[in-house]
């Protein structure tokens, strides 16, 4: 499963995504190539309903693409069932949704514990993890605070902390600063680029360029098409 | 994932909404209480009317004239002392263990001051056991005082009450039965309320022979008491006694029989019936609470789901396989039904603690297990019907759910 001899962590070939059928369907994605190295740290922008959280979606194998390939580590994700998916986005991936998605009713501490719950880590390991995880994001003292009890930025970073927690090697990141005001983007940055530093994967979806510049390398997603941005640097 | 995480999970899901979970463990408790309370009431009624039948003498057989229906074109017969003698026979009726001839009449009894109504019954000394009646003070008669035709009595405890004062002992004194002066040599051990047909404390207990010779006269027989020599052999017993008196009274069709033959058994079978049918009716309305207990689940198992698929989709996303979900789930639905099912046990058994008038009821066991059956079963495949679809979605599917 893990594949380190492969050099594109994420490969996807002519993949397309159709929600609906008949007269409502909408053309999400269409024909859509990339790959992205091992330890590059990409930006995706475009306009608002352009197709980038189908994209991201798929990537972090949450959807299923209506056709095309692909493949994560050298996998073809199609090919694995569904108790191997699971492995594969408790392990293998982070991911930080647009809408947060914490789950309601839950302290932040459980929140960002759950997936090392899933990944069989014992009790006393993954509260000092999930407490490390939180103090990264700036959250130190807020572990017992349930998500309606929380601000829409300090949710935001709750699930960027849930999504580190299990040191991924890909980074999956829906927009995960758009809550943020200008100093706590600042930080997020900050910690991105960090993790970039110690070779993690980071993809992830911004409307900002400040955000996009940091990257590597941007990719321009309009209207289901994919394109690159012209390189800098 | 280990099973304690799961566990753990579904008790927080529990928690976090505990006033739902409390008032669908509500149903189950009500359900089973019902279950287990209305079939130990049909019980303790069945048992408490069995146990009245049992004082009445297993064994004993009634034999009554009756009037033939008028289709039969007869008046019929009277019972006699040959048919006394013809039951009496060991070859014919095998299982007849004695035979009493019984003469009846209802009158007045004096003792100096006071005078009471009473019945009283002339037989033989096999009366006692075969009517199961007791001797309290005194002495039964015998054979000797039924040959010698002598004028003496055992009174009812009641009939000894009005006569000669409560709890007093009458033995050695007089009484004037229609005029008739009679020895009073023992009184009947009471019988108390329940007895059925006849209430032997309002009785008055002498020879066959001195009742006809200074009362009746030498005529028809009121009754015939006949005792089987067994439990067992009272059926067997009551169809020797039918098959010789239908040819000693000339009956071929049963319909036109000029007699009834009357039995505690009889009485049990027809009671068992009727208990039975009450006791189907009782469990047949705790199966329906019991089933809106079970769909109680089923409706909060499904709401629970719906409403959490979104939670669903987050625990996929981030790792869950869909036999953690559908774990979290079912233990759950376990969870709320065993609990459930051992509080309603407990308030079903505390409610047969109270006694309610003469009989208590009776706990059946396999209520208790068919209704914690049935409800865990019920909470388990309907809960676990909508966790197995949910765990199957999709995590964007389930996500998307609002
Ligand atoms: N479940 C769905 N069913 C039907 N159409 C959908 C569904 N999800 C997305 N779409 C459509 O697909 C297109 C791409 O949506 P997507 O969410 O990927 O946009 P986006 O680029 O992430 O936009 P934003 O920047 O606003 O988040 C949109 O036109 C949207 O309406
Ligand atoms: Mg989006």
């Amino acid at each position: 499963m893990t594949g380190t001899g492969v050099t594109n962590v994420l490969d996807v070939r002519k993949l397309s995504k159709v929600y609906g059928a008949g007269d409502t369907a909408v053309h999400a994605l269409c024909d859509v190539d990339l790959t992205v190295r091992r330890g590059e740290y990409v930006a995706v922008i475009g306009h608002s309903g352009s197709g980038k959280s189908t994209l991201l979606n798929m990537l972090g194998c949450l959807d299923a693409p209506t056709s095309g390939r692909y493949l994560l580590e050298g996998l073809d994700v199609a090919d694995l069932d569904e108790r191997q998916q699971a492995v594969l986005r408790n392990r293998q991936i982070g991911f930080v949704f647009q809408a947060f998605n914490l789950i309601p009713r839950t302290t932040a501490l459980a929140n960002v514990e759950l997936p090392l719950v899933y990944a069989g880590v014992g009790r006393r390991r993954r509260r000092e993890r999930a407490m490390a995880a939180l103090a990264l994001v700036g959250l130190q003292g807020r572990e017992d605070h349930r998500p309606n009890e929380l601000s829409g930025g300090q949710q935001q970073r709750v699930a960027v902390a849930r999504a580190l927690v299990t040191s991924p090697a890909l980074l999956l990141a829906d927009e995960p600063t758009g809550n943020l005001d200008s100093q706590s983007t600042a930080d997020a940055l900050g910690l991105f680029d960090r993790l970039h530093a110690s070779g993690r994967t980071i993809v992830l979806i911004t409307h900002d360029d400040e955000v996009a510049e940091r990257a590597e390398r941007v990719v321009v997603v309009s209207d289901g098409r994919l394109s690159e941005a012209p390189a800098r640097r | 994932m280990s099973v304690v995480e799961i566990v753990r999970f579904a008790v927080r899901g529990l928690v976090a909404n505990r006033l739902r979970s409390l008032l669908t463990m509500l149903g189950i408790i009500i359900g089973i209480a019902a279950v287990i309370l209305l079939t130990a009431l049909g019980n303790g009624a069945s048992q408490y009317i069995q146990g009245q039948i049992a004082g009445l003498g297993a064994n004993s057989i009634t034999v009554l004239p009756r009037q033939p229906p008028e289709t039969a074109g007869t008046s019929g017969r009277p019972l006699t002392t040959g048919d006394v003698q013809a039951l009496a026979d060991p070859q014919g009726a095998p299982d007849v263990a004695s035979v009493s001839p019984v003469v009846q009449l209802s009158t007045s009894v004096d003792a100096g001051r006071s005078r009471t109504d009473a019945i009283v019954v002339g037989s033989t000394p096999s009366y006692f056991p075969g009517a199961n009646v007791q001797v309290g003070t005194g002495r039964a008669y015998t054979d000797v005082d039924v040959e010698a035709g002598r004028k003496v009595v055992l009174l009812g405890r009641t009939v000894a009450d009005d006569l000669f004062g409560v709890g007093s002992d009458p033995v050695g004194r007089d009484v004037l039965v229609r005029g008739v002066p009679f020895d009073v040599i023992g009184t009947l051990a009471p019988a108390g309320q329940g007895q059925g047909l006849a209430n032997p404390d309002e009785n008055v207990l002498a020879p066959i022979t001195a009742v006809q010779g200074s009362l009746t006269g030498f005529g028809d027989l009121s009754q015939i008491v006949v005792q089987a020599r067994s439990t067992e052999a009272q059926a067997a017993a009551e169809s020797e006694i039918n098959s010789i008196l239908d040819r000693r009274h000339g009956i071929e069709d049963s319909e036109n029989r000029d007699y009834q033959v009357l039995s505690a058994r009889q009485l049990a079978d027809v009671l068992d019936d009727t208990l039975g049918a009450f006791t189907l009716l009782l469990a047949a309305i705790a199966a329906i609470s019991l089933v809106v207990g079970g769909i109680g689940i089923t409706n909060i198992m499904l709401v629970s789901v719906t409403e959490r698929t979104r939670e669903i989709g987050i625990r996929k996303a981030l790792g869950a396989p869909p036999s953690a979900i559908l774990g979290q789930f079912l233990v759950e639905s376990i969870i709320l039904s065993v609990v459930g099912g051992v509080l309603g046990v407990a308030v079903g058994y505390a409610g047969t603690l109270v006694p309610l008038g003469d009989f208590r009821p009776v706990v059946l066991p396999s209520a208790v297990v068919a209704a914690v059956g049935v409800s865990a079963a019920i909470g388990i495949f309907f809960g676990a019907y909508p966790a197995r679809r949910a765990a199957r979605l999709r995590p964007i599917e389930a996500l998307r759910r609002e």
